[in-house]
């Protein structure tokens, strides 16, 4: 989605996370060091486990790491996270929404967090309903919607605040081909407008189709990195799926493992 | 009944196991040997307790006075049993209802309608005589001790007596479905449900409250009654006393009875059952009231405003909610009332009264706060707002001093109407009581899910003892302080004393403690 021939060293990454670690029973995330540029489109692909929630959660302000650094536009996460929260957004694969709160309250409670000037929130809500088609229902309690309505009612609340960085964790788990098409449809227009986009999903031809990077995590660590013509030459298969790449490329680990 | 896979009885096993699961729940993370043990520990106490009772009673031997105290007291029995039991079957019913997953699970699989729904009216039979039986079998086995074996009558008939409650309350479930429709049944029936739990003690209040003669001429009638009056213990209505008091024939014909309706009500009502089920699933989604305008209000800029609408919608609009934190009012007023009656002809109404609305005061204001702090929905979504912790949880805080006014309003205009300095007096320690619990509540959060708000001291008993000493310590010290006494400062020093045991440790002890619990 960027333009690959702005000099993406005349601005700060979207995300710059440097020997992150995170630690539960076993390691979850073992020394990242992962650079998103800004306005970039990057897919983050692992095998279950592989420690891309945790990841992200960190990224989010939901979990502290145990080491390393987090830089959102050069913001420090760890020493101000409020500076950083304010221009992130953070969409997991369960909805966080309110049974009882209609789509309309819910952006209304969003903008207000994320202290929006309330005119602007409005027309943004108004413009993210009608586009995610979810204008017809926007009285409607959210208690009543499908797990894909839901899924959108989510992912307007993420974008009404128009965050700089967005992270999205199995945004299409779920959704009907239709509604899969919308919010691709949205967050490539979102990327397009300069807002940077971090994904992970199990759908690698989501990946290969939207990404303008991809990157592969195992074992908590990036394993390998690139656009799918790079992870090609890295898995040595000219020409093949990124399925076939993914596939090459952690089953190393799997036996190392 | 054989114990092979899908059959009845194997079914009643499954129900019973998640029963027993959603029992175990209320104990937190205690293991089920320790469960058993308090059960255990508690069967014993109450055998103890019920000891001397039973010797009294015993004591009267044949004389005049045991046979004019033995039905009333079966009869009180019965009245407090029966609304329990259908109440509990009320709850039951609508929760086998409305829980999707399992329905979903039975209604497709080949068994019939009718085994799916008597297996699970069994279960619920079975659980709520449980819940009965803890207090009861203690009572009639040191009765049965002490005055006779025809005291055991009373199992045979309570179980009836559960049969029939169960039969009645899944009835009383689906004509309300057919009557209101699945939106308001859910609704309807957990109110109805913790009403007829809280009607007897009510009953027995209003009974208290009545003029002198009226109470005189209730126990004239109960003592000689006229035949075919309510209280003629010949009459219909007594056949569960009469069949608790080992008269055997009725006891025959009360278990009769009661299988019988139990049998019709699961054979009949079997397809009707799974059409309500399938309809409850089917819910076209709830409509807010349309607003004025292409989008309605304009949206709120600040974060306060933002917040505290958010608390004050959930909360309209759950009605439930709101019922459930409003009986704590209708179970706080009968200690009020025995208060104020006990005072005699110089009570004053005000200084009864006015303790309860200091103890409704706290404790609504932790459920409140509870609600907003520990029950939050989407807790991480809040977490990657830009704001701090402190900065929500201060607005939360704000956001319910407006339903507490709403609930405390009535009864402190009331107050205000008998002695406008009491109501003053009151209405103060009602904000320190509150201001405690709440800040109670924020120091020590339980996370849990809404419904549970009733049930939320299952995890923690220390902060519900807490929270009872607080309550406690701000009604007494409101006594005093009306009386004009400065031994109010004591119970005021406690409060304090109280709240400063519960404040919150160090950050890092804070996140030690919620690693070591995860």
């Amino acid at each position: 989605m960027q333009d690959q021939s702005v000099d993406a060293g005349s601005q700060p990454a979207a995300l710059r996370l440097s020997d992150l670690r995170k630690a539960f029973t076993k390691t979850a995330v073992d020394g990242l060091d992962l650079t998103v540029r800004a306005g970039e489109f990057y897919a983050l692909l692992g095998p279950n486990g592989a420690g891309k929630t945790t990841t992200l959660r960190m990224v989010a302000g939901l979990l502290p790491p145990d080491d390393g650094g987090i830089e959102i536009f050069g913001v420090d996460a760890r020493r101000d996270p409020v500076a950083a929260k304010r221009i992130t957004a953070w969409l997991p694969d369960e909805p966080m929404l309110y049974d009882k709160l209609d789509p309309l309250e819910y952006l209304e409670f969003v903008a207000g967090l994320w202290g929006v000037e309330p005119k602007r929130a409005q027309q943004s809500a108004v413009e993210l309903l009608e586009v995610l088609e979810l204008w017809p229902h926007r009285h409607e309690l959210c208690e009543g919607f499908s797990r894909g309505m839901k899924q959108k009612v989510a992912l307007a609340g993420a974008l009404v605040h128009e965050p700089k960085l967005l992270m999205l964790d199995e945004p299409l788990t779920g959704l009907d081909a239709a509604i899969a098409r919308q919010v691709k449809d949205l967050l490539v227009a979102r990327c397009r407008a300069g807002a940077s986009i971090i994904l992970t999903t199990h759908i690698l031809e989501v990946a290969e189709r939207l990404a303008d990077r991809i990157g592969i995590i195992h074992h908590g660590k990036l394993i390998a990195e690139g656009t799918l013509a790079e992870l090609r030459d890295v898995a040595g298969q000219k020409n093949s799926s990124l399925e076939d790449v993914f596939l090459e490329l952690t089953r190393p680990m799997e036996r190392a493992a | 009944m054989s114990f092979t896979q899908g059959s009845f009885a194997w079914l009643v096993a499954h129900d019973l196991r998640l029963g027993w699961r959603r029992f175990r729940g209320m104990f937190g993370s205690l293991r089920p040997r320790t469960i058993a043990i308090i059960i255990g520990l508690c069967l014993a106490t109450f055998h103890v307790i019920a000891w001397p009772v039973a010797g009294w009673f015993a004591s009267l031997g044949n004389s005049p006075d045991s046979a004019r105290l033995y039905y009333p007291a079966l009869a009180s029995a019965c009245l407090f049993i029966m609304p329990w039991l259908i109440s509990q079957a009320l709850t039951s019913s609508t929760r086998a209802l409305y829980s999707r997953g399992d329905l979903d699970l039975l209604f497709a699989s080949p068994m019939p309608s009718r085994t799916i729904l008597a297996a699970h009216a069994v279960a619920i039979a079975i659980e709520s005589l449980g819940s009965v039986a803890i207090f009861l079998v203690p009572i009639v086995n040191m009765n049965a001790i002490f005055d006779g074996p025809h005291w055991l009558a009373v199992f045979p008939a309570l179980v009836a007596s559960a049969l029939f409650a169960t039969a009645l309350g899944l009835c009383l479930t689906l004509a309300l479905f057919m009557l209101a429709g699945p939106r308001m049944t859910r609704v309807i029936s957990q109110i109805a449900a913790t009403a007829i739990g809280a009607g007897f003690v009510l009953a027995l209040q209003i009974v208290h409250v009545l003029p002198e003669h009226m109470r005189d001429s209730i126990v004239s009638s109960i003592d000689a009654p006229e035949p075919g009056s309510l209280f003629d213990r010949h009459g219909l209505l007594w056949l569960p006393v009469r069949a608790a008091a080992g008269e055997i024939s009725d006891l025959l014909l009360w278990c009769a009875v009661s299988v019988g309706f139990f049998l019709i009500t699961a054979v009949l009502l079997g397809n009707n059952f799974a059409a309500s089920a399938i309809r409850s699933a089917n819910l076209a989604p709830k409509r807010v009231r349309e607003r004025r305008g292409r989008v309605g209000k304009k949206f709120r800029a600040s974060l306060g405003a933002c917040l505290r609408m958010k608390e004050w919608r959930l909360l309209a609009r759950d009605p439930w909610l709101v019922s459930q934190i409003l009986l704590q009012i209708v179970y706080t007023l009968p200690v009020a009332i025995v208060i104020w009656r006990s005072q005699g002809d110089q009570g004053s109404i005000g200084l009864s009264v006015a303790p309860a609305i200091v103890v409704i005061s706290s404790q609504i204001a932790a459920s409140l706060a509870w609600l907003a702090i520990s029950s939050e929905d989407a807790s991480d979504f809040l977490n990657t707002a830009p704001v701090t912790k402190a900065q929500i949880e201060r607005r939360k805080l704000e956001a319910i001093a407006l339903p507490l006014v709403v609930f405390l309003a009535i009864p402190i205009a009331g107050l205000a109407y008998v002695s406008a300095s009491t109501a003053l007096v009151t209405a103060i320690f009602c904000a320190a009581a509150a201001a405690s619990t709440a800040l109670l509540n924020l120091w020590n959060p339980k996370p849990g899910s809404r419904a549970q708000v009733m049930r939320r001291h299952s995890q923690s008993k220390l902060v519900g003892i807490m929270e009872h000493s607080l309550s406690l310590c701000w009604a007494v010290a409101m006594v005093l302080a009306a009386l004009g006494s400065m031994l109010a400062l004591i119970p005021i020093a406690l409060a304090f004393g109280l709240l400063w045991f519960n404040r919150p440790k160090t950050a890092s002890a804070k996140f030690s403690l919620t690693a070591t619990a995860a």
